[in-house]
């Protein structure tokens, strides 16, 4: 009788616990994130622990290691900051990567013009034209100081990915996911594209074909090319 | 096919740098009618009003890539014979395979320099 009335005692103080926990994401419509449902699931196991620990022993184990592991999970989690990866450290990488685009722009162009400049230039007065060519060649130089400034604003992006590695790197390890769980990835219409129209980007060096290997596929006849495929 | 200086050229490229490396080669060059198109599609219209006697087109461009133009152009029984060089960092040989299937006259790949672009252009109208 004793044991009956504790049960609803910790019943109903653990019902409560849920009821709240409800209560307080009720207007969420449906927006509910990995966090709420550990959190709803560490309540959940808090109420069958009380139960079950005076019915089952080796169940409460179980459901111990359980809360243990979902604790754990939520520092892991915590320790991935996601939220400061995606609203500082991303887009702050993003920024980074555009003002190198944007600076190498400048400078690509500041070399162009100075260079047509010199391209056009009156050579019949040789003084003035050495003159010309000389202060341009100033222009010049002072334009490829983007170099150092890109340099500074690619290692800060190096390091955002340096961050982001290590961090999913130890999530991945702490969770002991197995390298061959990986879910199947459906292809994009982006990646079917870059499929379809053979796009691959600049390759790095030794990694694609040269243009002596290219002159030699263009002059080999189509069956050598097509032993390619052998 | 002889190589005339005053016919007119098609420079396509999204980048308006390279746009603009390759016109100031080609002037190097003795070309004076260079034209330009940002990408396939544009190209393709400009192709449509007018004669060209020379593409050179970049492979990596939206939304119609230099693949699809020279496919497009090599299927179009008006433009079917203009010479087509592709101008790209896109260097896998399934690439180069690809652009020879589908009829390129020659493929440069990117960085080049002054002289490929003329050895090219030269090859082409040696044919």
């Amino acid at each position: 009788m004793e044991r009956l009335d504790l049960m609803a005692n910790m019943k109903q103080e653990n019902v409560a616990r849920i009821i709240d926990f409800l209560e307080e994401n009720k207007n969420r419509e449906g927006e509910v994130s990995l966090t709420d449902v550990m959190h709803l699931a560490e309540v959940m196991s808090g109420s069958m622990f009380d139960f079950l620990s005076t019915v089952q022993p080796a169940v409460t184990e179980e459901l111990t290691a359980i809360a243990r592991q979902i604790t754990s999970m939520k520092e892991e989690i915590s320790q991935l900051r996601a939220n400061d990866m995606k609203t500082n450290k991303i887009p702050d990488a993003g920024r980074e990567l555009d003002a190198i685009v944007e600076a190498t722009e400048n400078a690509t162009n500041t070399i162009m013009e100075t260079a047509e400049e010199i391209m056009g230039a009156d050579t019949s007065d040789p003084e003035a034209y050495q003159e010309l060519v000389s202060n341009k060649m100033i222009s010049i130089f002072e334009a490829c100081t983007f170099q150092d400034i890109t340099g500074q604003r690619i290692s800060k992006v190096i390091e955002t990915l340096r961050f982001i590695d290590e961090r999913v790197s130890s999530f991945i390890s702490h969770l002991r996911i197995p390298e061959d769980l990986e879910a199947a990835i459906e292809e994009s219409d982006e990646e079917r594209r870059k499929r379809e129209l053979i796009l691959h980007g600049p390759q790095h060096v030794g990694e694609g074909v040269s243009q002596d290997d290219i002159d030699a596929l263009l002059g080999d006849a189509q069956s050598d090319i097509d032993k390619l495929f052998d | 096919m002889a190589l005339d200086l005053q016919m007119p050229v098609l420079v396509v490229d999204d980048y308006k740098t390279m746009i603009r490396i390759i016109r100031n080669l080609l002037k190097q060059l003795g070309f004076e009618d260079i034209d330009d198109a940002a990408d396939g599609t544009e190209a393709l219209e400009k192709m449509k009003q007018r004669r060209y006697g020379l593409v050179i087109s970049d492979w990596n461009m939206e939304p119609m890539t230099g693949y699809e133009l020279l496919k497009q152009v090599r299927s179009d029984s008006g433009l079917s014979k203009t010479p087509f060089i592709m101008v790209t960092a896109e260097s896998k040989t399934e690439n180069v395979i690809a652009a020879k299937k589908a009829g390129v006259n020659n493929y440069i790949v990117k960085p080049f320099n002054a002289q490929t672009l003329k050895g090219k252009i030269e090859a082409v109208f040696s044919e």
